[in-house]
């Protein structure tokens, strides 16, 4: 056990620095990696305890607070598959520590299950965040007195440890079919890019769907959890926080038991996949001919391209919210007639532009492209330093890469919305200039978290995408911004019609100007340092 | 070609990886930089190759300052680090025309260099190839075309004939001299001292970050060999 732990600790350590990029960082550097940190759990936190507060105000009243375990373990599961799945890949199959440790005196399921571990140490952050505020909201809301009691919360714990086993389990198996389509397919980065839209679609698909069953709820629930009868193990899950025991140990059992299966079903195969999944032979019937010539930036700004479009966790981590931006935009040009209807049902109460531009602002906010591409370069980085082009130069490139891809889907979106909304034409330019405005300053913020928080020695692209702190601040700081402009605007109403809509633009194009001014000024300078 | 003028850097922390070292490569000269591990070899070779800054010092490339006019410098420069990682998304072909693009290489040109040295290392064939199934020696090449591609005046190699096989070390060598004959300069760090003996017209000899010797080597060598020489300065003999 001592060198399980002991191969345990160096993946946990390996994704906290990742996260905290404490490690021979500056004291002020690390203190504002664990703040973001603890930043980002209290929005988790206040996320699922609002969605927990609204699905119990519904279903406290009619007594089946059982439902509000049901969604949000569901919640936690498909969170946690999304977000470990392609971490997989990395961590568990694609490290490059793997010659060293394999090489290493320990047996292959003991290196398997602290990869594995580590991997369910995420998962159970994300269990924690869901089902720990659904479970505070419970105590609070119940009226059938059953979040009183101190053996209701021993059952969650028991909920919140045993969840991420089953996640844990499956992503490992999604996350193996990635990284074996990955070597056995010559365009790789294409299969699994299919394979992930497939994945995606599936969710969305289930989440509409999850949608609807929400606005049912309380004219039926009981029918509500008839009909979730497919997914047994969730409702053994709830029904055991509830109170029935055997239903919990079946859970229980029913997450432990895959685990375990993965790990020693997998850990007895463990060398045999990572040397299958990392065979890759050069072919060498390749025939020379012409080739052309290009400049500089082309030359750059195409490399940016290979790199995001043939590495699916980065375009999927980073491109998903232009994506959701775009799809967006057609979903409500071909559904306009539903939406101007139920806008229409909700009056005042909802002002339409301002509303579409948050929701356009949160896409855009996901996408954060420039900020891991420093990271990214990582051990690469020798290759544009020794290029005769200045670091000014390189910085806008990059920071270009961004806005090349954040600008069309942003007029292509704002402009579907703006038709398919009815928006006035000094409306539609407002929701164009402010989301135009935050593309700016978004890729100029997430090229300076970049360079503020590189990761040059990132094991693999995992670390740098999904465990990165430039990546986290990359999206939660403009979500924040976000926040701010609505408040202004809420607080510009109260003024006149016209601060409403001056206050936000006007807070949006200051941030923006700071961004740029900084990278300007200080961006070429730290990128040298480097 | 290259004049280095009382370089010094300091690492954080205080370390003083090279101190003072002045150091010239004239046009036309194999000059090879020799000295045990840590002695701040690979650390100049970044700072003359514009990859890493430097403390105190001047270096000038072709009569272009590395702090004042990198971009100038860069241009008449190739580097070739010791262990050097490509870009593994790219195919081979991808990452000569993505250097190419940099320097401004035309399309003849490069076309014509890519066969030749292609060619010549054996590597044509699996140009065609993501360089993350490249073994190592195959990035070595390609990592060498893509300098010779370049033509430039001064090429900086970091221990080139690690990784190498015999036959692809012997074509380097026939290649590094007809680059000395057009003119062009090469400065590079090896351990292989047989290989510095016989290849360099100049041999600079570093322990602890100072020069302990430097001159044409036949001087430096003498009668005995210049792994006597060297063992000797280091104090190993």
């Amino acid at each position: 056990m001592k060198k399980f732990f002991a191969l345990l600790k160096v993946s946990v350590k390996s994704m906290l620095l990742s996260s905290t990029n404490s490690q021979g960082g500056s004291r002020k550097r690390a203190a504002t990696g664990v703040g973001a940190m603890v930043l980002i759990a209290f929005l988790g936190l206040y996320m699922s305890g609002f969605y927990s507060w609204m699905l119990m105000d519904v279903l406290a009243p009619v007594h089946m607070e059982v439902l509000v375990f049901i969604f949000m373990g569901m919640g936690a599961l498909v969170g946690g598959l999304l977000f470990t799945t392609f971490a997989v890949k990395g961590v568990v199959f694609g490290g490059r520590d793997n010659d060293l440790l394999l090489s290493m005196p320990v047996s292959s399921t003991m290196l398997m299950a602290s990869r594995v571990s580590a991997i369910y140490l995420e998962n159970l952050l994300f269990s924690l965040f869901v089902l720990g505020p659904a479970g505070a909201v419970c105590a609070f809301m119940t009226q059938s007195g059953v979040g009183h009691s101190a053996l209701f919360w021993v059952r969650l714990v028991v909920a919140v440890f045993a969840l991420p086993l089953l996640d844990t389990a499956l992503s490992v198996l999604f996350g193996a079919l990635v990284a074996f389509l990955s070597a056995r397919v010559s365009k790789g980065a294409l299969g699994q890019n299919i394979v992930m839209a497939l994945y995606l679609a599936a969710v969305f698909y289930f989440s509409f769907n999850l949608n609807g069953m929400i606005e049912g709820l309380a004219a039926n629930a009981a029918g509500v959890k008839e009909s979730l009868s497919w997914a047994a193990p969730m409702l053994w899950m709830a029904d055991g926080i509830m109170g029935e025991w055997g239903k919990l140990l079946l859970f229980a059992a029913c997450c432990i038991l895959p685990f375990a299966l993965v790990v020693f079903g997998l850990g007895r195969v463990y060398r045999q996949a990572v040397t299958a999944f990392a065979a890759r032979s050069a072919r060498s019937d390749y025939k020379l001919s012409a080739q052309s010539a290009s400049g500089q930036k082309k030359a750059l700004l195409d490399k940016e391209a290979k790199r995001f479009f043939g590495t699916p966790m980065y375009f999927w981590n980073s491109g998903l919210g232009l994506i959701m931006l775009v799809a967006m935009g057609v979903a409500a040009l071909v559904m306009q007639e539903d939406l101007r209807m139920y806008l229409g049902l909700l009056g005042d109460m909802m002002p339409v532009m301002p509303m579409a531009a948050l929701v356009m602002l949160f896409c855009l906010s996901m996408s954060a492209i420039a900020a891991p591409s420093i990271s990214l370069e990582g051990k690469y980085l020798w290759i544009l330093r020794e290029a005769p082009v200045g670091e000014g130069e390189l910085l806008w490139i990059k920071t270009g890469f961004q806005l090349l891809l954040s600008v069309p889907c942003t007029v292509i979106s704002g402009v579907l919305l703006t038709i398919a909304l009815q928006l006035s034409t000094l409306e539609g330019a407002a929701l164009l200039l402010a989301t135009l405005l935050f593309n700016l300053g978004h890729a100029a913020f997430g090229m300076l978290m970049g360079l503020t928080f590189p990761k040059l020695d990132a094991v693999n692209e995992t670390v740098v995408l999904e465990q990165g702190m430039a990546v986290m601040l990359g999206m939660f700081v403009p979500m924040a911004a976000v926040g701010g402009c609505a408040l202004l605007y809420w607080a510009g109403g109260k003024l006149a019609p016209w601060a409403a809509l001056a206050l936000p633009l006007s807070l949006l194009a200051a941030l923006t100007a700071v961004c740029v001014f900084v990278l300007v000024k200080k961006g070429p300078a730290m990128l040298k340092a480097l | 070609m290259l004049r280095i003028e009382h370089y010094s850097k300091t690492y954080p922390g205080g370390k003083k990886a090279v101190d003072d070292l002045t150091l010239h490569v004239r046009p036309g000269e194999i000059y090879g930089f020799i000295g045990h591990n840590g002695a701040g070899k690979t650390t100049t070779l970044r700072a003359v190759a514009g990859v890493m800054d430097f403390t105190e010092g001047t270096i000038t490339i072709d009569g272009h300052d590395v702090k004042k006019d990198p971009v100038g410098a860069k241009r008449v420069t190739a580097f070739l680090p010791d262990n050097p990682d490509l870009y593994e998304f790219m195919k081979g072909i991808d990452y000569l025309n993505f250097i190419a693009d940099l320097y401004d290489i035309s399309a003849e040109q490069r076309t014509a260099d890519i066969k030749k040295y292609g060619d010549a290392f054996e590597l044509t064939g699996n140009l065609g190839s993501p360089v993350g199934s490249y073994s190592h020696g195959m990035r070595q090449k390609l990592a060498l075309i893509s300098a010779f591609l370049r033509r430039p005046r001064l090429l900086i190699l970091d221990e080139p004939f690690v990784g190498l096989d015999p036959s692809a070390s012997h074509i380097m060598k026939g290649y590094l001299a007809d680059l000395c004959r057009g003119g062009s300069a090469v400065f590079f760090s090896t351990h292989v001292l047989e290989v510095a003996e016989k290849l360099c017209h100049q041999i600079a000899i570093i322990k602890d970050g100072r020069l302990v010797k430097c001159g044409p080597t036949d001087e430096l060598v003498g009668d005995s060999s210049l792994e006597d020489v060297f063992l000797e300065l280091e104090g190993d003999k």
